[in-house]
């Protein structure tokens, strides 16, 4: 691809600017080439090789704090975006590239240290380069007996992670990577440094314990913003528990499902079953869409709660499972679960149970080969297998070469759930989507441990597929706008996307956005950071864009 | 991109005939080193045996179905410039790496890893 420079800047000032990037961290951390350019690209971008992909005009890879003062002090000087990426491989969500073509990333992957992990009062503090791998290995290697909590790809940063608001696998305090977040560095779009919460105590000890310091808590600014790059995080770590025991309860009716969330979330939010649930309905499941009975089932729209509780009948089989995951002592644990038990069996009738298995921990090798190891905050790449090439099937010779989440924010409880999945049906089935994957047997993941997310899938990439990609743009475009419009707005999206997730927030013509706007004129007054990331842009380009 | 597969093709049959590649064992145990560190979570050997799914062994076991090992560490034909240029371009849904995650030092170290078992 051909270089962009940042708008309105001339070669010979680029030149300028670029010299004295060297100058800051050195010849040989400053990117300019196509070939280097190349990999700042997003590698799962549904933009790929069209006129609106995020492209960048140089990188920069500052290895200390000092250096980061230093590039975003020269980005002011010649009023130059930048855009900053912490481990680069926030695939699907834009990866390495800038929410703003022509800017120059500041790689931040230079700067990967582990620089304090203490298990007595169990907290962690890294900076932006350090992985999921990184800061597992530095526990393991020293004995510590304390989780990290990671989301599907081990190769991501805590710090990226949390700032776009990731989710984990393991207890709910822990699976909201932002809200187990403790204190943060920054520097600012002057170039000045911050600490927030008690880290702006020149004497305090609590930096990583205690989040506020006095007066507003601003460290939100910087979550899917663009007022300030971050160069170190705390996070609270879970201490090593004794063990996990899982059960699934399996509930005969259809509409028996709204009660089995109710009771679910009463076990999670009572700190009694603090493990991601499982949800599933025995009547879905692969190759479901293509049985006669399913067909015939659909044959008039959308069926009703009691035609389901009906179809479930004739099957024979429960309608829905939830899989309930416990950490803790083995008494705690087996009591918890015997509660559980006790609990659904009085509420819901017909109520089964099974699955039972309790383990101590930490697993043994054994286990690990055969355990879902993000649910005892082991970091894999297993996930990757939604864009490998599955030994047989349609893909098989053409995989995609990546692919586009949408995930959607739905209540927790039953009745949202069935609003949701019709939302996504309808959507598909209005845009005749082949085959639509939306069925009256969806289920929410539970990553959050206050909400559910509805996913919605086939957004999957294709490099060399123009035709291809401008179809999913279109698809992914309708998820997020009527996704929205019937309450069920997505958590988190890609930079060609932002724009029009934001634009969603609409409570008071947009008051939240136009806060945003107006803190980000007065702290980043020539707009050189992160321009346009979650729809947040500068005065000029708002003026621009108007 | 179809030059890109051409390209690949080439140095694929190229592997075949080409010669073996001098790399001293510094370069060959920094190699085996960065490549555990960066590829062995998801193209390690034996996925049963690793324990979990190998998305870069699996997908390549589909692909080659039977006529290559699946596994990069028990390759026979690998070239060092494909495994530069994997590395740096990607491939399907394995995405590039920059030079600040694995620098061309360490790229041509894990190139020489992979290609220590290619014969004349």
């Amino acid at each position: 691809m051909p270089i962009k420079l940042p708008p309105g800047i001339s070669a010979a000032t680029f030149a300028e600017a670029v010299k004295e990037f060297q100058g800051a961290v050195g010849a040989d951390w400053v990117f300019t080439s196509e070939e280097d350019l190349d990999t700042y690209r997003d590698a799962y971008s549904i933009s790929w090789g069209h006129d609106d992909e995020y492209l960048a005009s140089a990188a920069v890879a500052p290895d200390t704090v000092e250096q980061v003062q230093a590039v975003v002090r020269i980005a002011n000087k010649y009023k130059i975006p930048v855009y900053a990426i912490s481990t680069g491989k926030n695939l699907t969500y834009g990866g390495s590239a800038p929410t703003y073509s022509g800017s120059v990333v500041v790689d931040l992957k230079r700067m990967k240290r582990v620089l304090k992990v203490d298990d007595k009062r169990n907290f962690a503090l890294v900076e932006p380069g350090c992985s999921y791998y990184d800061l597992y290995q530095h526990i393991k290697d020293r004995g510590l007996k304390v989780w990290i909590d990671c989301p599907d790809p081990g190769w991501g940063s805590p710090i990226g992670n949390a700032l776009d608001h990731g989710i984990g696998y393991t207890a709910s305090p822990y699976r909201d990577h932002w809200g187990a977040h403790c204190g943060m560095e920054v520097v600012l779009p002057n170039g000045e440094i911050m600490r927030t919460g008690m880290g702006a105590s020149p004497t305090s000890d609590t930096w990583q314990d205690y989040k506020y310091a006095v007066g507003p808590h601003v460290d939100g600014l910087f979550a899917q913003g663009n007022f300030g790059i971050v160069t170190k995080m705390g996070f609270w770590l879970f201490p090593q528990p004794e063990s996990w025991m899982t059960g699934t309860v399996h509930v005969p009716k259809y509409s028996d499902y709204s009660a089995l969330v109710d009771h679910c979330n009463y076990l999670e939010d009572a700190h009694l079953a603090t493990g991601q649930t499982g949800y599933g309905s025995n009547l879905g499941g692969q190759g479901v869409t293509a049985a006669p009975e399913y067909r015939a089932l659909m044959a008039n729209g959308w069926p009703t709660i009691e035609q389901l509780d009906a179809y479930a009948a004739q099957r024979k089989v429960p309608a829905w499972r939830a899989k309930l995951q416990f950490y803790g002592p083995e008494k705690a644990v087996r009591a918890s679960w015997a509660y559980a038990q006790r609990r659904i069996s009085a509420a819901i009738p017909g109520a089964t149970f099974t699955d039972v298995e309790f383990s101590t921990l930490p697993l043994s090798p054994a286990q690990e080969k055969t355990h879902h190891l993000v649910n005892f905050g082991i970091p894999n790449m297993a996930i990757f297998q939604i864009v490998a090439r599955p030994a047989a099937g349609p893909n098989n010779a053409n995989p995609y070469d990546g692919h586009t989440d949408f995930f959607a924010v739905v209540s927790r409880s039953g009745s949202e759930v069935f609003r949701a999945m019709k939302a996504v049906y309808d959507i598909q089935k209005e845009l005749k989507i082949d085959p639509i994957t939306a069925t009256p047997f969806s289920s929410p993941v539970t990553w959050h441990h206050k909400v559910f997310f509805m996913g919605a899938g086939g957004v999957g990439n294709q490099r060399g597929d123009a035709e291809h990609n401008r179809r999913m743009r279109a698809l992914y475009a309708a998820y997020i706008e009527k996704m929205a419009a019937a309450g069920f707005p997505a958590y988190r999206t890609n930079p060609g996307a932002q724009d029009l997730l934001v634009k969603q927030f609409s409570f008071n013509d947009h008051a939240l956005l136009r806060f945003q706007e107006a803190l980000k004129d007065a702290v980043d007054p020539n707009g050189i950071l992160s321009p346009g990331r979650y729809g947040i842009w500068p005065k000029h380009l708002r003026q621009k864009k108007a | 991109m179809k030059t890109f597969i051409a390209i690949l093709g080439a140095t694929t049959v190229l592997g075949v005939v080409g010669s073996a590649f001098a790399a001293d064992a510094g370069q060959l145990a920094m190699g085996k080193e960065r490549f555990d560190y960066w590829c062995d979570t998801c193209h390690a050997g034996d996925p049963r045996e690793a324990g979990r799914f190998l998305p870069g062994t699996a997908s390549l076991n589909a692909k080659y179905n039977g006529s290559r090992p699946g596994a990069l560490v028990d390759r026979t034909d690998l070239l060092p410039p494909y495994v530069e240029l994997v590395i740096r371009k990607g491939m399907e849904g394995m995405p590039f790496f920059r030079k600040t995650e694995i620098s061309d030092t360490e790229m041509k170290a894990i190139a020489a890893y992979l290609s220590r078992n290619t014969r004349q």
